[in-house]
């Protein structure tokens, strides 16, 4: 050819009627960039849901951070105790001359600070006080003078806002009278007091001159006089020494002022109730017993006054508090948690604080601090100091630790720790919370002062599957047999005909079902549980019975029911049935669930009454055998349309091979296309299983929400889902609860993307190995 | 033997396993009596609730439990009749009432079967009775009748009463007594303009008196501000002075307009008020009700059967048109038909233009390996995510970090003020939310149906010169249009019967204002809205009388389940006929 060109490299440009617009080329190059971008970008998007709960919830994993904030000089200040305001922000130091130096650290650099001064209770001039304690609990300092007698300066912490700068913290004082106790000449070695409104106590424990340790107790009562504030007048002296073995050296008093618990010098600890006007020994342990130390180092209470921390002399931790026993049908004593590891300084506790805001308490000795999670048992931080303590005091608001060391040198630390309460064991272990007489799981969001948040994701796992077994029970057999009858036995003009209205039931919204469930359903089978068991029972059997009548009836009988039509004969059957059985429901009741009346000896037959008398739980209106019901509906679609698409999918090779060799469709269908089908048999089941486990608004709505863990199948349940949409609109943005809702969500997703994964892989299995048989 | 050999062969002539076949036909009886069982409850009981019945009278025995103060007679329709047996009443009464009865039957077994029938009656009147409905037993009832004067008036208080009116007192104290001739004439004109006033109010509540409110809301929330930066900075600029002193003289404005907009709304309402209606209850006792108060009756046991229908068209108008009262137990659901329609269509504009580009993406220009695939499975499986899950995310970082952050940008004074603006829950969000829940959906839709296109059509358009897009555009978008489509209804029908998510992000069981109105910008994204669900379980569960509240929310169910209904059904339809067009074009 003439125009062949000999060089391909140098081809003529094309004429321009063929060549590309540069605004298509543009555009074309705009769209791929665009649609890359955006496909990629809504991927990302999706896998960011994950991520972005997976970040809500980190600081529910993490520990406290303590950071350095500032030294200050006490200068020659003799300190024998300190506390602080609730802000953090004003110390207290007591000193032995009866006087309350306070240290304003707030805006240290502002002319308007108010940097160290003194305050004077008011006690007695020229009185030493050789014994002083402060209580940051009650914000309560005690003196004890040499000769005896004690008195309590309370001290009453405002904040103001002077000019609308910063906050301000001004403390007031008020002071009681000298009170005596004990001995005229003994030496205080402890002294606590408690004023539970009228019961006042005040207990304490000296050293006599022969260096014998004596504990003495002292009731207050409170007179009215005509005119004026109330007084507390001294009412009666009782020495309790006598009551147990040893010499006491530690003691605290409970917050209602009802227990005295003592410690010994033989590591006993007694508690004493004080009962009638007296006092009675009503219990003696040995915490210690068997452990390389048996003596009692330290003793402490935790926020709340009810449970003891103790330690021995090699830094072994323990939690005794006091709840009430079952058993004894009183309020005792008893161990609820070892800490675990001991202290490392393989020392008891040389320091102890506590805020009263947590369950958080700072203990230590020498130059090492931590600062522990009593519930959990966590060690929320834990270090080594540059200096020895002397003094420790973790801030009200868990938001400082101050400590006093021995140059006297003041350390300001802050902590942050906005979740202290949180962790594995907060989530997912047996915890023994304040006041319950055994290690449980619960959950009780709405903690305050006297109730710890009780977290544990446990029983609302529990619920969630415990909503899905019963759904599951009830919406297995009936999917799988449909999906079962549908794909092999049913006309294919049918089927057309009753895939779409499972499509359509599978949209219904749950919203609908749980108003239905709760209102609709709960009220009408309450009383007529006995009917619904006749029916699960009776409908199998009663179809069995009519096709093994049928099966084996003559030809000439058979033939009139066409292959594929079974179902229409029998539905009105089934109909007749059910009714028959719900009309005998009350019969049923009546001769297996009779009740006698002791009082009258009257025989009534009720099963809410049999069910409670035998298995001792309650039969409630809103249960998880309605749930179950009703979930049922909500879940048999999902199965059926998987289950009925992977059988019907079975290469029809299958079935035309088993047929030709002479198996009735029965056996085709059980022994050739079920064990082929299986794998999407069980993909389905997985899948309405995770369906079942996310469901929200049948269980929100039919199940009480009570977030208890029985299987009692007429009782209720708080699951996941429903557990968020309760409590998350309530909850305060960034706080514990919100987290914690966050971390159910997340649980919930993970479980139910994991199985669906798997039930998608084995799907796409199945669709590779029927394309290899076609 | 012979006999033997006979069974034998007639057993080896029947197809093995028959039995078992027809068990199998259990199930799918079962399913589908679930199903019919469900949808006719939802039929039957939703359109009850518009179909006026008949109104029976019961004159009751002296000594019956049921007796009301001493009266015997009760008016109301009877919602159902429930048989139960002896057994059932009898550990109900000891158990319940803690009251002991001697029960006499034969034995334990006779009182099993014996029933008694219990008629729930929805007597009306929650003024009066205490609860809408009352249970008589058969035995009890001595007489039945249907009077024809007795009228069911629709109340703005405490739902429906069914009553004889005696006479009617005018403002300037005349009366119409039932004697007169045009008593009935009189009465249905004075509802009619009570219902005209009535209107006129609303009006001029809604319309007039709305934006002024609105209006001061947020000059208010200005002049606070100014204060706050008075209170805080001590001193304020003298721009800052002037424009406090301008909001102070507009407030004042708007207030004297206020004023005189609602000083001519309580005149309306006193008339309303001062005509009054005199009734009688079935016993007897009489009663009075405000003119103002009655909105609505008719005589249920004078119609006709088109009369019957014409009242049942009516009251289906009110119910979908009006306006919720009484913590949303009786009046109408239209704000949560809009509510449910607008967040839709959000959801819609947000979620088809992401997932179609997606679905574009991984059919079209993804490598295709084990890395899509991998994606494939997980967008799947996003489907099958909790929708809570969704709602605990929209509410985390749509409304409180997106919208935290909005706020921050553009509303930082009403933010400082503690009245977020876009930082709490709100119909764009809701929308949003739903939006990445159906993701998945339309994704898996449209990527279904672009697969469908023959491989040949985009050889044939390349081979032709086309570039990449256009043979996108122009031959793979129009041929999966209906998959695009199928996947986008199937998308609102599962938007708009979605409950829980929302619960977080925005709905409310009563929304002062629609999310699209008159007032300027038109379109309130920020608004927190009603929707159909949420009223469903509203109405069931938080409101004082939920058995008189069934009814209402069997209706509200009917329409919900009618709207997603319709939405699926087009869908299938949809998808059917795309399947057979497939077929039929093997290329």
């Amino acid at each position: 050819m003439s125009h062949t060109n000999p060089e391909p490299n140098k081809a003529k440009p094309l004429p321009s009627r063929f060549q590309v617009g540069k605004s298509t080329l543009y555009f074309d190059n705009f769209m791929n960039y665009a649609i890359k971008i955006g496909g990629i970008g809504v991927i990302a998007a999706i896998c960011g849901i994950f991520i972005f709960l997976t970040y809500q919830i980190m600081p529910l994993f993490r520990g406290a951070t303590v950071e350095f904030e500032q030294t200050l000089d006490l200068g020659n200040l003799e300190i024998s105790a300190m506390g602080i305001d609730p802000w953090s922000q004003l110390p207290l130091f007591v000193s032995p001359d009866g006087t309350l130096n306070f240290y304003d650290i707030q805006d240290l650099d502002k002319e308007y600070n108010r940097g160290f001064f003194q305050m004077d209770p008011g006690l007695p001039d020229g009185v030493e006080f050789p014994f002083t304690r402060y209580s940051n609990h009650e914000d309560s300092a005690i003196f004890g003078t040499a000769d005896g007698r004690f008195a309590v300066v309370q001290v009453e912490f405002e904040s103001t806002h002077p000019d609308y700068r910063s906050r301000e913290v001004v403390a007031n004082l008020t002071t009681t009278p000298l009170f005596r106790i004990g001995l005229d000449d003994g030496e205080f070695e402890q002294i606590d007091y408690v004023d539970a409104g009228r019961n006042k106590l005040a207990v304490a424990i000296q050293r006599d001159q022969e260096g014998q340790r004596r504990i003495f107790a002292v009731t207050f009562s409170q007179n009215q006089p005509l005119i004026g504030d109330p007084v507390t007048v001294r009412d009666r002296e009782f020495e309790l020494s006598d009551l147990f073995e040893g010499e006491a050296r530690f003691m605290r008093l409970t917050g209602d002022s009802d227990f005295v618990i003592v410690g010994t010098d033989i590591g006993e600890l007694h508690l004493l109730a004080r009962e009638r006007g007296g006092f009675t020994n009503r219990q003696t342990i040995q915490p210690f017993a068997g452990r390389q130390s048996e003596t009692i180092r330290s003793m402490n209470f935790l926020s709340g006054r009810l449970s003891l921390i103790l330690t021995n002399e090699v830094g072994e931790m323990m939690m005794y508090s006091i709840f009430h026993s079952e058993e004894s049908d009183e309020r005792i004593l008893g161990r609820t948690k070892e800490f675990q590891p001991a202290l490392p300084t393989g020392q008891g506790a040389e320091f102890y604080s506590h805020t009263p805001r947590n369950k958080a308490f700072l203990v230590g000795g020498g130059n090492y601090a931590q600062i522990r999670y009593a519930t959990t048992e966590a060690i929320r931080w834990g270090g080594d100091l540059d200096f020895t303590v002397e003094h420790a005091l973790l801030g009200r608001r868990y938001d400082r630790i101050m400590f006093v060391d021995t140059e006297n040198q003041l350390q300001i630390f802050t902590v942050r720790d906005p979740h202290p309460e949180t962790g594995w064991k907060a989530y997912f272990g047996k915890i023994h919370y304040e006041g319950r007489t055994e290690p449980e799981y619960m959950w009780q969001s709405d903690g305050d002062d006297d109730f710890e948040p009780k977290l544990s994701m446990v029983p609302l796992i529990w619920g969630t599957l415990k909503g899905t077994v019963f759904a599951m029970l009830i919406a297995v057999p009936i999917a799988l047999l449909a999906a079962f009858y549908t794909s092999q036995f049913l006309k294919p003009e049918i089927r057309r005909l009753i895939k779409p209205v499972m499509e359509i039931m599978e949209s219904v919204p749950t919203v609908v079902l749980g108003f239905l469930a709760a209102l609709w359903l709960a009220p009408l089978i309450s009383a007529r549980i006995p009917s619904v068991f006749l029916i699960i029972l009776s409908l199998p059997i009663a179809v069995i019975a009519f096709g093994a009548i049928l099966a084996n009836l003559p030809i000439q009988f058979r033939k009139w029911v066409k292959p594929g039509y079974e179902f229409l004969y029998f539905a009105p059957f089934m109909m007749l049935t059910a009714y028959f059985a719900w009309q005998m429901g009350p019969l049923f009741e009546a001769i297996f669930f009779r009740v006698e009346n002791p009082e009258t000896g009257e025989v009534v037959g009720s099963f809410a009454v049999w069910w409670t008398e035998t298995t001792d739980y309650p039969v409630r209106l809103r249960n998880a055998f309605v749930v179950g019901i009703f979930m049922g509906f909500a879940i048999i679609p999902t199965i059926f349309t998987i289950a009925e698409d992977s059988m019907t999918n079975v290469p029809q090779s299958f079935r035309s091979g088993a047929l030709a060799l002479g198996a009735s469709r029965w056996q085709t269908a059980i022994s050739v296309i079920l064990p082929t089908a299986a794998a999407g048999i069980f993909s389905a089941v997985m899948i309405g299983f995770g369906r079942a486990v996310g469901e929200t608004m049948i269980l929100l709505m039919a199940t009480g929400n009570t977030p208890i863990m029985t299987a009692n199948p007429f009782d209720g349940m708080r699951t996941l889902a429903a557990n968020i949409a309760v409590e998350l609109p309530e909850a305060a943005q960034g706080g514990t609860l919100y987290r914690s809702l966050f971390l159910g969500a997340l649980l919930l997703f993970a479980f139910t993307f994991f199985i669906n994964t798997v039930a998608e892989v084995m799907r796409q299995k199945l669709r590779d190995r029927y394309k290899a048989v076609e | 033997m012979e006999n033997n050999a006979s069974n034998k062969t007639r057993k080896s002539l029947a197809p093995k396993g028959e039995v078992w076949v027809w068990f199998t036909s259990l199930g799918l009886v079962l399913g589908l009596a679930m199903v019919l069982f469900l949808f006719g409850l939802i039929l039957l009981r939703g359109f009850n609730f518009f179909w006026p019945v008949p109104v029976v009278q019961l004159e009751l025995k002296e000594d019956s439990e049921a007796v009301f103060r001493g009266n015997t007679s009760f008016a109301g329709v009877i919602a159902s009749t429930q048989e139960r047996s002896l057994q059932e009443i009898a550990v109900e009464e000891e158990i319940l009432l803690e009251e002991e009865e001697e029960v006499e039957a034969d034995g334990i077994l006779g009182q099993a079967l014996q029933t008694i029938s219990e008629y729930r009656v929805f007597v009306g009147s929650r003024d009066r009775y205490g609860q809408s409905f009352r249970y008589f037993r058969h035995n009890d009832i001595l007489e039945r009748s249907f009077p024809e004067d007795i009228i069911r008036a629709e109340r703005r208080v405490e739902g429906d009463a069914f009553f004889f009116p005696q006479r009617i007192q005018f403002q300037d104290g005349s009366e119409v007594t039932r004697e007169d001739a045009n008593f009935e004439d009189e009465l249905d004109r004075v509802v009619k303009e009570g219902r005209a006033r009535r209107s006129q109010i609303n009006r001029i509540d809604r319309r007039e008196i709305g934006p002024i409110n609105l209006e001061i809301r947020e000059l208010t929330m200005d002049l606070r501000f100014l204060n706050r930066i008075e209170r805080t900075e001590g001193d304020l600029s003298e721009a800052q002075e002037a424009q406090r002193e301008r909001l102070t003289e507009r407030i004042a404005q708007l207030n004297e307009q206020f004023e005189l907009l609602r000083d001519k709304a309580d005149e309306l309402r006193e008339t309303n008020q001062s005509i009054r209606v005199f009734y009688e209850y079935a016993d007897g006792t009489s009663g009075q009700i405000a003119i103002g108060d009655l909105f609505r009756f008719y005589y249920p046991n004078r119609l006709g059967f088109f009369q019957r229908i014409q009242v049942a068209g009516i009251q289906f108008w009110e119910f979908v048109s009006g306006y919720p009262r009484e913590a949303n137990m009786s009046g109408g659901i239209f704000p949560a038909i809009f509510g449910t329609f607008v967040m839709t269509l959000i959801m819609s504009i947000a979620v088809t233009p992401f997932g179609v580009i997606t679905a574009i993406y991984l059919r079209e220009y993804a490598v295709q390996g084990p890395l899509v695939r991998a994606v494939r499975i997980a967008i799947n499986n996003l489907a099958g995510v909790p929708s809570i899950v969704f709602g605990v995310f929209g509410l985390g970082f749509f409304v409180y970090i997106m919208g935290g952050t909005i706020d921050s940008l553009f509303f930082s004074q009403a933010q400082e003020l503690g009245t977020p603006t876009f930082g709490t829950g709100g119909i764009l969000w809701a929308g949003l939310t739903l939006a990445l829940l159906n993701l998945p959906v339309v994704i898996v839709a449209t990527e279904e149906s672009i697969s469908a296109v023959p491989r040949g059509v985009r050889e044939g358009s390349l081979a032709c010169g086309a570039s990449k897009w256009q043979t996108i555009q122009r031959l793979v978008i129009p041929a999966s249009l209906p998959g695009i489509l199928t996947g986008m209804i199937l998308a609102m029908a599962r938007g708009a019967g979605e409950v829980a998510p929302l619960m977080l992000v925005g709905v409310v069981a009563l929304a002062p204002n629609l999310p699209v109105d008159g007032t300027f910008p038109f379109v309130h994204l920020e608004r927190k809205f009603m929707h159909l669900g949420f009223h469903i379980y509203d109405v069931g569960f938080q409101s004082p009388d939920s058995e008189a509240a069934i009814p209402t929310v069997f209706a509200t169910t009917l329409i919900l389940i009618a709207l997603i209904v319709v939405l699926n059904l087009s869908a299938i339809l949809l998808r059917n006929h795309i399947r057979k067009k497939h077929k039929g074009s093997a290329f």
